[in-house]
């Protein structure tokens, strides 16, 4: 079952889950340990490519199309957010200087 | 109209002026309050008379107030000649006393001026709550609240430290005499299942049903055993209600408060609350024979302790509390010894010429600018001579002189003490009250001719005292003439005439089952005549304290009661209530209390550490707790 | 043929990863992610999506990373300095991460994969089935879809927009 007849060959569905689960966690590493913004914010785009990759594989596995419909609108509200988080960032750092996350420290109990 | 409306607006007027007075009254002006104190207090008495012209009798229930299973509280009202004739005396003097007032306290200012009046409705509607009610427990409450309203009027004038610790100290009496009560009343509940006064009369055993009825048959002794417990309960709030011994301290006190106070409560009306409450308890007093005994020594004993005392008084008001307690000594003795009618006779003739020297004291202290020491008084005779006549009238009265009213209720008394049969413990009471009705010829006579007589003392603070005003006047007006022709409505002690009293209130407390004979009527004049005279001698006697200075010392200091009571109650309790306050109240309540907002206080600190505000701690944590998550469901999963 | 296909595109994919976090300018991890997103539209062509191919290329390659190419602009070439202050960061990240990677591989062991719905391969990824699919079953997140893109702009505009009191 997990097995897809691709142009004549035949791939199994969990090679792209593996490659979907190692993009994820590179994208994870990124988010905790750069500490540029933007770098944290491309992380967290390649995080969610991560998640539409495993969407289409198994919309393909299943042979149903919601799967791709999904990853659209992933792809929709990623770019939403990314829109809407670089004009955070921009707005901070327009005055400021130096691009540390550690610098923004101030809300702390 | 009917009875039942009638007898609830007794009640409702007083509440009602009370009500008035403590909202609005003083933002009102001063005529409002004139006419709202004592118009409730005469409505009262309208109504009173209302009902005793109806010859109502019955018991009313308004609502009911608890109801649990078979046990039942309601708001009821027992009207019978008893509550009837109390009432009388409590909105007839308390109505002229409280209009007398108007006049007394006309110094006051706005707030205060009816504050005065609001307490004094209270009082008046506590006290006809505690006399109509038809159970124990509105007793009680009206019981209390009579407490509660004298120590709102002795410390009426709260400024004055003396007044507030007087009020404190009656308070704390009179609530030992309220644990009485309400012990004595939860005996009687657990006994017979009733609150009702009809309902555990009804059911004392083999007593016919109804109140007002001797019970003749004898008792078992179980019920017996119970009933003197309650009696001795009783007891204790009486006493503690009419400053009996041993809990009479407070009354002298009490005359910090203002004269009409004086005059209303610790002389015609709560006072006797004790007598009512012998006198309606009677079905249990007459089987509970040790509690009757001590009720009628108790009051012996105090009638002669207070009449000593009263000898080396030096305050005017002060000798006329000691006489108050002596006196009341002579209702409980009566009531004591079965004699109920001639208690409640001398209860009447009490209110009148009591309250009459009451007010006719307050007319003197008001003219000499609250100088209450007689010995700065003197020569009043021919300055205020309307207000020394009356005065005189309630003395002779007190004494118990023909024609005064005080004569017949009082040698009635003696002369059914002298005359009961076959019993010798009441044969020496009577002694008792003998000596105690010389003495009190005694001191009475020592107190006019001080005040009244002789040269004006060069220690007065007035040289020329004013005329009191009418609305002063004119109340002791109509008490010295009560006192003067009241007598004549029960004459039986002089073995003729009429026994009004004795036959309106025997359907209610029954009569006394003896008469007196020809001795008894011997011996009441030959009381009258020492008593009499020593009135006279008091003028030309010499100063005793000369030969017996102890004899002075233990007098004034009235027997060492005050330093009694303070070493073995006050300081005992006060040692506790500090070692109270440092050792647990501090340590471990107040501690406990404060340990917590701490403890909350730390733990709220030690988890702020996480919140550093650093992004990627947040993040780190995040990721964190959802690898721990998922381990924890994979290891479900494969379990 | 396409299993070399998958490889290559999948060590693209996966270089391009490990550059997006390695690289200390950030002009150059941006450039990574370029890549790893084209490997992945051709991923994505392998699994018969063709549209989903064509958008991943437009919009995401296409626009969103340029986006982060003009903020880049804009906020100047910033090289992270330093070793930050967060020590044990670096440490407890890696432990988590070498979990969250073992749970993975544990957790594609025991995938369970069921028939699939349909075995006619001829309409499935064309335009015409993602259409027939947004305009008709998923009418109403589509429109939502929109309003949330027009609440983003909206939210941008507010946020980037000039002070008064700003030179």
């Amino acid at each position: 079952m997990s097995t897809l007849n691709i142009g004549g060959s035949q791939l199994d569905a969990s090679w792209f889950l593996l490659l979907s689960a190692i993009l994820f966690v590179l994208g994870a590493v990124g988010v905790l340990v750069r500490r540029n913004p933007l770098v944290i914010l491309i992380s967290i785009e390649l995080m969610l490519n991560a998640a539409n990759l495993v969407l289409v594989a198994f919309s393909r596995q299943l042979v149903n199309i919601e799967g791709q419909l999904f990853a659209l609108m992933s792809m929709t509200v990623a770019a939403a957010e990314a829109v809407v988080g670089l004009a955070i960032l921009v707005d901070i750092f327009r005055t400021r200087d130096a691009e540390d996350i550690d610098d923004l420290s101030e809300m702390h109990g | 109209m009917s009875n039942q409306t009638l007898a609830l607006l007794i009640l409702l007027f007083p509440a009602a002026g009370a009500i008035l007075l403590a909202g609005r009254g003083w933002r009102l002006p001063r005529i409002f309050t004139v006419i709202v104190g004592p118009g409730v207090v005469w409505a009262s008495f309208v109504a009173t008379l209302a009902l005793l012209f109806a010859k109502a009798s019955g018991d009313f229930t308004y609502w009911t107030w608890i109801k649990s299973g078979t046990f039942e509280v309601p708001f009821n009202l027992l009207i019978d000649n008893l509550s009837i004739f109390m009432s009388l005396v409590i909105t007839g003097v308390g109505g002229l006393i409280v209009t007398y007032s108007v006049g007394y306290m006309e110094h006051e200012d706005d707030p205060s001026y009816a504050r005065f009046f609001c307490y004094m409705d209270v009082f008046i509607f506590s006290m006809l709550l505690l006399v109509l009610a038809g159970n124990f427990v509105f007793l009680i409450v009206g019981w209390a609240m009579v407490g509660l309203s004298s120590y709102l009027l002795i410390g009426f004038w709260y400024q004055r430290h003396s007044a507030v610790v007087a009020a404190r100290k009656a308070f704390v009496m009179n609530v030992i005499g309220d644990v009485g009560m309400i012990l004595g009343t939860f005996v009687l509940f657990v006994t017979y299942h009733q609150a009702t006064f009809q309902g555990v009369f009804g059911r004392l055993n083999g007593c016919p049903r109804g109140v007002g009825q001797q019970c003749l048959l004898p008792f078992t002794s179980g019920d017996t055993f119970n009933l003197e417990l309650v009696g001795f309960l009783f007891l204790v709030g009486a006493v503690a209600k009419s400053a009996q011994l041993p809990l009479h301290t407070w009354l002298p006190d009490a005359m910090e408060g203002p004269t009409p106070v004086s005059a209303l409560i610790h002389a015609a009306t709560m006072v006797t609350a004790g007598v009512y409450l012998v006198g309606r308890m009677h079905p249990i007093f007459d089987v509970a024979t040790y509690a009757h005994n001590a009720v009628a020594i108790i009051g012996a004993v105090t009638a002669l302790f207070a009449a000593t005392i009263a000898i080396v008084q030096v305050d005017i008001k002060r000798v006329l509390a000691y006489s108050t307690m002596s006196q009341i000594g002579y209702m409980f003795l009566a009531v004591g010894i079965g004699a109920y009618t001639a208690g409640f006779f001398h209860l009447l003739s009490h209110a009148f010429f009591k309250a009459l020297l009451f007010m006719a004291a307050g007319n003197v202290i008001h003219a000499m600018h609250d100088e209450q020491d007689m010995r700065k008084y003197g020569g009043l005779w021919n300055q205020m001579r309307p207000t020394a006549i009356t005065f005189l009238v309630g003395s002779l009265s007190l004494v118990g002189v023909i024609p005064f009213v005080g004569f017949f209720s009082k040698e009635q008394i003696l002369g059914l003490a002298f005359s009961k049969p076959d019993d010798n413990m009441v044969h020496v009471l009577w002694g008792v009250g003998f000596a105690t009705a010389l003495i009190t010829g005694f001191y009475t006579g020592r107190m006019w001719w001080l005040s009244f007589w002789g040269k004006p003392s060069p220690q007065r603070p007035v040289e020329h005292p004013h005329a009191p005003r009418l609305v002063m006047m004119v109340p002791v007006a109509i008490l010295a003439i009560l006192a003067s022709v009241g007598g004549f409505i029960q004459t039986t002690a002089i073995g003729i005439g009429p026994s009004t009293v004795t036959d309106f209130l025997a359907s209610a407390v029954g009569s006394q089952r003896w008469e007196g004979g020809g001795a008894e009527i011997a011996v009441t004049f030959l009381t009258m005549i020492l008593a009499a005279g020593l009135f006279a001698w008091a003028l030309y006697s010499r100063p005793w304290s000369a030969y017996a200075p102890w004899a002075q010392r233990l007098l004034e200091r009235k027997y060492y009661f005050d330093e009694i009571y303070d070493w073995a109650f006050a300081r005992p309790t006060d040692w506790v209530a500090g070692f109270a306050l440092r050792d647990i109240e501090r340590p471990v309540i107040d501690a406990a209390v404060v340990d917590t907002g701490l403890l909350a206080r730390a733990g709220a600190g030690g988890l702020s550490l996480t919140q550093s505000g650093y992004f990627r701690n947040y993040v780190l944590v995040f990721v964190g707790g959802a690898v721990v998550a998922a381990v924890i469901l994979i290891v479900r999963a494969n379990s | 043929m396409a299993i070399a296909v998958f490889f290559v595109a999948a060590a693209l994919a996966v270089l391009g990863g490990i550059g997006v976090v390695a690289f200390h300018q950030p002009i150059r991890s941006v450039l990574s992610l370029v890549v790893v997103m084209l490997s992945l539209s051709v991923i994505f062509l392998l699994l018969n999506a063709q549209f989903v191919f064509a958008v991943q290329i437009i919009v995401y390659a296409g626009a969103v990373m340029v986006l982060f190419l003009f903020v880049i602009a804009l906020l100047g070439p910033a090289r992270e300095l330093g070793r930050g202050r967060l020590r044990f960061q670096g440490w407890l990240s890696a432990l988590f991460v070498l979990i969250l990677l073992g749970l993975m591989w544990g957790l594609l062991q025991g995938v369970q994969y069921r028939q699939p719905d349909k075995g006619d391969l001829s309409f499935f990824g064309t335009v015409q089935s993602i259409g027939v699919g947004l305009f008709t079953t998923y009418l109403y997140p589509f429109e939502l879809t929109s309003i949330l893109l027009l609440v983003a702009a909206i939210g941008a505009i507010y946020l980037s927009r000039k002070r008064i009191d700003d030179v």
